[in-house]
């Protein structure tokens, strides 16, 4: 017997138990309860009826740094770090939108050189730029850019280097991080931490 | 048993209008039965309720019930009484067979239409100027790829429709690519019905996955002359 | 995993060494000692190197331990935060328009809070206990960003604590001039406070289906921004309405029981009185609560519309069918009561009103069915085949929010106008005005109708922004404007009138009871729905996006054997609330008896507790 129709019957139980209930016992407190168990198994009933759908977890995506052997496969991790771990598309747009809490990301890549944009998301105050071409008052913005490489976000600098490389990537520009830059974790490390969303192995934080 | 006569005749005609009436009115389809059962038992608490409502219509609608059940010297209905109480637990029975039984039928679909996008591809924006040249050009690529089976007036009537379950989506339907965000679109042009995720049944679409054969703006730009094909336009925030 | 078997095998042999004994209690004391303390000798998961992620237990399993005590604490706190805003509001009407009578009930509901409290407490430190020994790494997280709000909620806790306790025992003393001032005063300051106690841990709760993450800053800083979260003043604005939902039902309810066990003509009153204020009041949140759901989801959409498809078009989207139907029985439960008080209460008016009745009803039944018609229906692939695929090409546009919004609407304007028809029952107008009165209120209900469905029709052929921001913001205002234009007009036409069949009192039949019985039901399950919702939200994400949940329990499971959780844990919330109504009004009954010995009258036994009188004879 499959799983719904044995909780199927579990409820049809407890309704019968209710309607017994109705029918042979007088005093209040009680019907109420099996009016309350009908109600409830009836309510089971129906949650039983329409289509069983349970979601499961997506497999951890593990990355393996030898794997990677273009600028373009950097892109591509740094991609989903940036609609994941990296939490970027929580306030930034790719392209205008309104209810973007931060500044537009559209063409960032040819805007600024890697290492400006390196600096840009692990000491987001270093310079304060202002955007002349928007004209009057720099607009204000209700979300504060975190240090990234940081608690509670904490990018190793591999996948720092890999959001760039998807930044110049989505901009139309040549990816100038090269695959020698990153840092291969070394054998006498323990274990990576296991860490949330798609990680690359080599975690900066790794004790 | 004047009470319980309307009450009667009421639930068959709405049985009747469900299954004989309402699927003949041009455009329409016959409904499935998870549906009329909805349908009659919404009628059936109706009914419930409003020959409740007040002491007297009460009596009248429920006298007479008890009466067939629990009342004496009821003369021939005595015979019926017991066939009702007969029936009854047969019926239950031969339901519970139905239900939980080994057919060689397909099992009820289930699937989920609209499941939800991988991250990567909510925030994504149309990179394509919307101009008149790149729509025409999208409408281009969509008479070309996408026309076989979404139909040439994009209502998911092609020359290639006939066949799939479920059927092509039919863009002129308010209720399809209206809903839809254009990145939503983009994701499930790129990656087709195998890029579906687990609550999507993968087994369940047979859109091929573009991303094999169109470059993305090519996509972007076959979304845009889908919108304006369709006259609908895409959901946004702003 | 092999240190859980270990664990198992020490427990157990205790537990048959006790039942070997003959002592169930004890074993069930043990269990519970047990359960309530997993963190002594549960084994941890994974041995490896480094912290402690996830702990877990045997049979039923951590996640499903934490669902029900946090969904049960979530109920009583919704219940003892519903219970002053309704207590104080009758205080107020009291207080205001002199009836003794709603003192009395407000009275009456204080006693409950202080036991109320002390139980959702409890459970509150349960759930605490359970989630630091089941998800240390989580809490370890939550705990770094919300360290200094964790303080202010303790503070608040002490602060609510002192009020409730002047409240309750200062209500005798402080009956009179200033003294009631003050009192009434109090009665605010316990609301204003609860306010606080709710939305504090409301932004724990919404942090992690919407969280806002800075790594600069002090503690302060960091905690404030992961407080305002987007979805944090829509949740609460949301479960302030609902819990006054919450409260007015369950004093529907309370009232419901006990009409059906009193024998004497005057409890019988009081109780049927109860009943009408707790469901009039329910009634009233009840309106306003579709609104407010529909902000919180329109800014969960608007926030990750990954998280927004998942729940309207994805997984979760069958989940909102069955909240149509525990809504639409919701509704259809009040309407009814609304109904059968007009014919019971107002001898007479049966006549009159029967057919407004009926089509009250059709439009209602109409009004479900519309709603109840999922987009994507349940077919067979037969069925499926005829109709050209999962949607239906007549009644597959009923299936999408357009109509959807548009029918909930009319069910509120058709709610409203049984509350309206039933304060007008047994009544003539004298007014001059009257005739011209009541023409505008018709027009304007007949044109609000129009409108809201106008809107809704219209609504299939605009870009779905349009139709968000625009028409659906409209069709609720149209409702706003007619509830806040009938109610004054209808009050004002009322004041002239002269009383023509006066309200009977305790003549409802059996039936009003159980209907109460059953909107509290409804409500409760439909919490209890929203919080599987809410938490099968974030899919396999602690905190969304941020923190993965790598529990073997990071899936969400189906909705019909999360149904049977959620019935198990209505109905154990039902018990309790009946076990604190009958601890609360224990007092009473030896009162009322005379102090002579609760044997002697047969309803001087407590209702709540069955009306059984061997069970007292037994103690």
């Amino acid at each position: 017997m499959s799983e719904v129709a044995q909780l199927q019957l579990i409820s049809l139980g407890i309704v019968g138990f209710g309607v017994l209930i109705l029918l042979f016992i007088k005093a209040t407190f009680l019907r109420v309860t099996g009016f309350v168990a009908i109600v409830l198994g009836l309510f089971s009933l129906m949650s039983l009826a329409v289509p069983q759908m349970a979601s499961l977890p997506p497999a951890e995506e593990k990355v393996d740094i030898t794997s990677i052997k273009t600028p373009t496969d950097i892109a591509a991790i740094g991609q989903s770090v940036f609609f994941s771990k990296g939490q970027c598309a929580l306030c930034h747009s790719i392209g205008p939108s309104e209810s973007a809490r931060c500044p537009d990301l559209k063409g960032i890549g040819a805007k600024l050189s890697q290492d400006f944009l390196y600096e840009s998301l692990t000491d987001p105050q270093a310079f304060v730029y202002q955007d002349y071409r928007h004209g009057g008052v720099p607009k204000e913005y209700p979300a504060t850019m975190p240090a990234i490489d940081k608690d509670p976000i904490g990018l190793s600098k591999n996948e720092i280097l890999a959001v760039i490389a998807f930044l110049q990537q989505m901009s139309g520009e040549p990816i100038s991080v090269k695959v020698s830059d990153l840092e291969i974790p070394s054998q006498t490390q323990p274990a990576p931490v296991k860490a949330a969303g798609s990680a690359l192995v080599a975690d900066a934080h790794t004790p | 048993m004047g009470a319980l006569g309307k009450p009667i005749i009421l639930m068959v005609a709405m049985y009747v209008f469900l299954k004989f009436v309402l699927p003949y009115i041009p455009g329409s389809a016959p409904l499935p039965s998870s549906l009329i059962f909805l349908y009659l038992i919404l009628t059936a608490s109706g009914i419930v309720i409003y020959e409740t409502l007040s002491g007297e219509s009460k009596d009248a609608f429920w006298g007479p019930i008890q009466r067939f059940l629990t009342g004496e010297n009821i003369g021939g209905l005595q015979a019926l009484r017991y066939g009702v109480l007969i029936l009854f637990p047969l019926l239950v029975g031969w339901q519970t067979y139905g239900s939980t039984a080994t057919s060689d039928l397909p099992p009820t679909e289930s699937r989920t239409i609209h499941p939800a996008p991988p991250g990567e591809y909510t925030g994504l924006v149309n990179p394509v100027p919307k101009t008149p040249e790149n729509i025409m050009q999208g409408k281009g690529f969509y008479a070309a790829f996408c026309s076989p089976c979404h139909g040439g007036n994009f209502d998911g009537k092609g020359p290639a429709a006939r066949g799939f379950i479920p059927a092509p989506a039919n863009f002129a339907d308010p209720t399809t690519i209206a809903m839809l965000q254009e990145s939503y679109l983009f994701w499930r042009i790129k990656k087709g019905g195998v890029g579906l995720p687990i609550e999507g049944a993968p087994w369940k679409s047979a859109m091929p996955r573009w991303e094999l054969e169109l470059p993305d703006e090519w996509i972007w730009k076959i979304i845009m002359g889908e919108y304006d094909g369709a006259h609908q336009s895409p959901r946004t925030w702003e | 995993m092999s240190a859980i078997q270990q664990e198992r095998e020490t427990i157990q042999p205790s537990l048959r060494a006790d039942r070997s004994h003959g002592g169930w209690l004890a074993s069930l004391l043990l269990a519970a000692a047990w359960l309530a303390l997993p963190s002594i000798g549960v084994a941890a998961e994974g041995t490896g190197a480094g912290p402690t992620e996830y702990r877990d237990i045997p049979y039923i399993g951590s996640r499903n331990l934490v669902w029900i005590v946090a969904q049960l604490h979530l109920l009583l706190a919704g219940f003892v935060l519903g219970v002053p805003i309704f207590a104080w509001l009758c205080e107020v009407i009291a207080w205001r328009g002199g009836e003794k009578r709603y003192d009395k009930l407000a009275k009456e509901f204080t006693k409950l809070l202080t036991s109320a409290y002390a139980t959702t407490a409890l459970f509150g430190g349960i759930l605490l206990f359970l989630l630091v020994a089941f998800y240390p790494k989580l809490m370890n997280y939550l705990t770094d960003v919300f360290f200094p709000s964790f303080l202010l909620y303790c503070l608040l806790f002490l602060l609510e604590t002192a009020t409730l306790y002047l409240y309750w025992y200062g209500w005798d003393a402080m009956q009179h001039g200033r003294k009631k001032t003050l009192h009434v005063f109090l009665g605010f300051l316990l609301n204003f406070f609860a306010l606080f106690i709710m939305i504090v841990p409301n932004a724990w709760a919404t942090f992690q289906s919407s969280p806002v993450v800075i790594s600069e800053g002090t503690a302060f800083e960091r905690a404030w921004a992961a407080t305002w979260n987007p979805t944090w003043w829509p949740i609460n604005i949301h479960r302030l309405i609902a819990n006054v939902v919450l409260g007015g039902y369950i004093c529907g309810a309370y009232a419901g029981v006990r009409y059906l066990s009193v024998k004497s003509q005057e409890d019988r009153e009081h109780y049927d009185w109860m009943g009408y204020v707790g469901n009039f009041i329910g009634v009233f949140g009840l309106l306003a609560l579709p609104f407010a759901g529909y902000w919180l989801m329109r800014e969960i959409y608007q926030y990750n519309q990954q998280m927004g498809i998942t729940l309207m078009g994805g997984f979760l989207s069958w989940l909102f069918i069955i909240q149509a139907m525990l809504i639409g029985v919701l509704f259809l439960g009040s309407n009814y009561y609304f109904w059968l008080g007009i014919t019971y209460r107002i001898p007479g008016s049966e006549a009159k009103y029967r057919k407004a009745m009926l089509w009250m009803l059709i439009s209602l039944l109409f009004c479900l069915a519309v709603w109840m018609t999922p987009h994507s229906l349940v077919a067979s692939i037969e069925e499926a085949q005829k109709m050209g695929g999962a949607h239906h090409p007549l009644l597959g546009v009923l299936g999408v929010m357009s109509a959807k919004m548009t029918v909930s609407n009319l069910m509120i304007l058709i709610t409203f106008m049984s509350f309206v028809m039933y304060w007008r029952a047994g009544k003539q107008d004298t007014a001059g005005w009257a005739k011209l009165g009541k023409a505008v209120m018709g027009a304007i209900l007949v044109l609000a109708s129009i409108a809201v469905i106008v809107l809704g029709v219209w609504g299939y052929f605009v870009p779905a922004i349009v139709r968000i921001n625009y028409f659906s913001t409209s069709q609720v205002l149209i409702v706003i404007f007619v509830i806040l234009t009938i109610t004054p007009l209808t009050a004002l036409l009322l004041k002239s009138a002269k009383t023509t069949t006066e309200m009977v009192w305790g003549s409802m039949p059996p039936r009003a009871g159980y209907s109460l019985v059953l909107n509290a039901v409804m409500v409760i399950l439909l919490m209890t729905l929203m919080g599987y919702a809410r938490s099968s939200s974030r899919v396999h994400w602690h905190v969304y996006g941020v923190m993965r949940d790598t529990s073997p329990y990071a899936y969400s499971p189906a909705l019909g054997s999360a149904s049977l959780i959620m019935a198990f844990c209505t109905f154990f919330f039902c018990i309790l609330v009946a076990f604190i109504f009958w601890v609360a009004t224990m007092g009473d009954k030896y009162k009322a008896a005379g102090g002579t010995g609760k044997g002697e009258l047969p309803h001087g036994i407590p209702a709540m507790a069955g009306g059984a009188p061997d069970e007292n004879q037994k103690g």
